[in-house]
């Protein structure tokens, strides 16, 4: 009995792991290419490691005078890193409001915000792009940080995570003389790290891979992000294969490291909370 | 009693203080634009900036959508995407969080590598993709040596385009629904299905009347949420096929922003947005309704 289930396991193993390679396949074959001549991307196609190997595509990136990937890059770890910060303060705040201070039309003010879970973001494209141009933040940053910021649904998450904290710990401290920005943020953000750090991963993910907003708020190449500018260089690089598959994986590599670190936290967050697609 | 209430105010006001910065800026942001886009879409306006120029036309945007056989052409590709992706991506991701929750060797291993696709940068991989679909590429090199005479370029083709598009989609977005049902099946009490065994039920029969039913709130949420999600393909299928070769992965939120952006009708675009938002709302409330049914909580 123990051997058989033995064998068992290992058989769904090597399926799950077939599965899995298939998975990851298109990451080998980019991250192989970007070191290949681009003659022999699509001659050796199963060769993983380079035999005519070459750092000419990576250099070639750098050394563009239209394709400014070095700026495109900035632009996006900027972007994202004000996105994140401003997330932080703005979703924490406003999720402890909703669940530790007992105000009046707190509820029903929740239950429009719910409502708007229900709204899919496409349909908001045009008026904000009309909004965006009348606050002059058309072709800024701002237009594709905004947006993602007033995200509700992690209003909706961390609410959660912290009426889930038992009260007598903030009334304790209400007792000691505290107030409300102190509980908050000595004992409330602290306790529900968790949650906070799934929303910190999965917005960074997001953000940092964003295509909608900057294909449709930004106009000027020069602060463009990576996601519209690798789609800018392959439509104009028709025949370079080594140097797509080197932008490509320009773009993917700091959330493939960042992930290959935060794997166990993605899938508790998951897990945990139900964060949806 | 008085005290009582002077705390009260307090307490509204810090209330207030700690919510208004949010409230305001969704107030500016997603408010405001859910309220425009529903006017927008009975009026005439063309260019996105020339407000003074816009009249109320009542109906005459949504006539206009029905009548018009590229957008209806575009709605039923969508409605076509959606049955690929749904059924695959809901199937593939239950089955392999049977196969995982199992017992395998290397678990966290392989959760990873199937995960990995959902947080990688779609417009990224699909220059990966265009290149191992394309001519000459290692798909084609492959079922040319199998045997296939003239292999498709499944990108490029009119005929597979689309199922493509919304195949990749799913490769893209499985790793989420599997450990969404990983986390669930980890709930599913141990004696339950052993109960099952006892009583002489097969394995296809313990996960048919055991599993599947303890599992179905998290289908539910997965239904919802994986239809949603594929109705807001537009960078998918921007990404692989800019809505071609031809129109053929043209689906509505291409429709919509190509109306919007490239031909500036502002209020058509509109109308094609809130047809999309009054589609969801009435398969959520389907689902909502038909829940009752087949859910188990």
């Amino acid at each position: 009995m123990y051997k058989k289930n033995k064998v068992t396991k290992w058989i769904v193993t090597i399926i799950m792991l077939v599965i899995g390679v298939m998975c990851i396949y298109p990451f080998i074959f980019m991250l192989s290419s970007s070191f290949k001549p681009s003659g022999d991307v699509l001659m050796k196609p199963f060769e993983l490691i380079p035999s005519n190997f070459t750092l000419k595509n990576i250099t070639g990136l750098f050394n563009s005078e239209y394709y400014n990937f070095p700026l495109w890059y900035w632009n996006t770890i900027l972007m994202t890193g004000i996105t994140l910060l401003l997330k932080l303060f703005l979703i924490t705040l406003t999720a402890y409001g909703f669940s530790k201070i007992q105000f009046k039309g707190r509820d029903a003010i929740f239950l429009v915000l719910l409502a708007a879970l229900m709204i899919p973001s496409d349909i908001m494209i045009l008026p904000r792009y009309i909004i965006f141009k009348n606050l002059k933040l058309l072709n800024t940053m701002w237009a594709i940080i905004i947006p993602s910021c007033v995200d509700v649904y992690f209003v909706f998450l961390l609410r959660q995570s912290f009426i889930s904290i038992p009260d007598s710990i903030s009334e304790a401290a209400k007792i000691d003389g505290c107030n409300h920005f102190k509980i908050y943020y000595s004992i409330i953000v602290p306790l529900a790290k968790p949650a906070i750090a799934t929303m910190m991963l999965f917005s960074f993910v997001w953000t940092w891979n964003d295509y909608m907003s900057p294909y449709l708020y930004i106009s000027d190449i020069k602060k463009q992000m990576l996601s519209v500018g690798i789609k800018l260089f392959s439509s104009g690089q028709v025949q370079d294969y080594g140097a797509q598959m080197a932008a490509a994986t320009l773009v993917l590599l700091p959330i493939i490291v960042m992930f290959l670190f935060c794997q166990r936290y993605f899938v508790e967050g998951v897990t945990s909370s139900g964060v949806k697609g | 009693m008085k005290k009582g209430s002077a705390l009260e105010r307090k307490e509204n006001r810090t209330g207030y203080a700690f919510i208004s910065p949010y409230v305001l800026l969704f107030t500016i942001f997603t408010g405001i634009p859910f309220i425009f886009s529903i006017v927008l879409s009975f009026t005439d306006m063309t260019y996105l900036t020339k407000m003074d120029s816009m009249h109320f036309v009542g109906l005459k945007n949504f006539i206009e959508m029905f009548k018009n056989k590229e957008v209806m052409a575009a709605l039923g590709r969508t409605g076509l995407y959606s049955l690929v992706y749904v059924p695959l991506i809901m199937v593939v991701g239950f089955i392999l969080a049977l196969l995982l929750n199992k017992g395998v060797y290397f678990k966290n291993t392989i959760r990873g590598m199937v995960f990995l696709p959902y947080v990688s940068n779609m417009v990224a991989v699909a220059v990966v993709f265009k290149l191992l679909l394309g001519t000459g590429g290692p798909l084609v090199t492959l079922l040319g040596a199998l045997g296939v005479k003239d292999p498709p370029l499944l990108l490029l083709s009119d005929k597979f385009a689309l199922p493509t598009v919304a195949a990749i989609a799913v490769w893209k977005g499985v790793g989420l629904n599997m450990i969404t049902y990983l986390g669930a099946l980890q709930n599913v009490p141990a004696e339950l299905e052993e109960a099952a065994q006892i009583d002489g039920a097969n394995k296809l029969q313990r996960i048919k009347n055991v599993v599947i039913p303890m599992l179905s709130p998290t289908t539910f949420f997965l239904i919802v949420s994986s239809i949603i999600t594929s109705l807001q393909n537009f960078t998918v299928i921007q990404s692989l096929t800019d809505g071609g070769p031809g129109q053929a992965t043209t689906v509505m939120a291409i429709s919509i922003v190509r109306s919007a952006f490239v031909k500036y009708q502002t209020g058509f675009a509109s109308a094609q947005a809130m047809v999309m938002f009054a589609v969801v709302m009435l398969i959520t409330l389907i689902q909502w309704r038909g829940q009752k049914k087949w859910v188990n909580y």
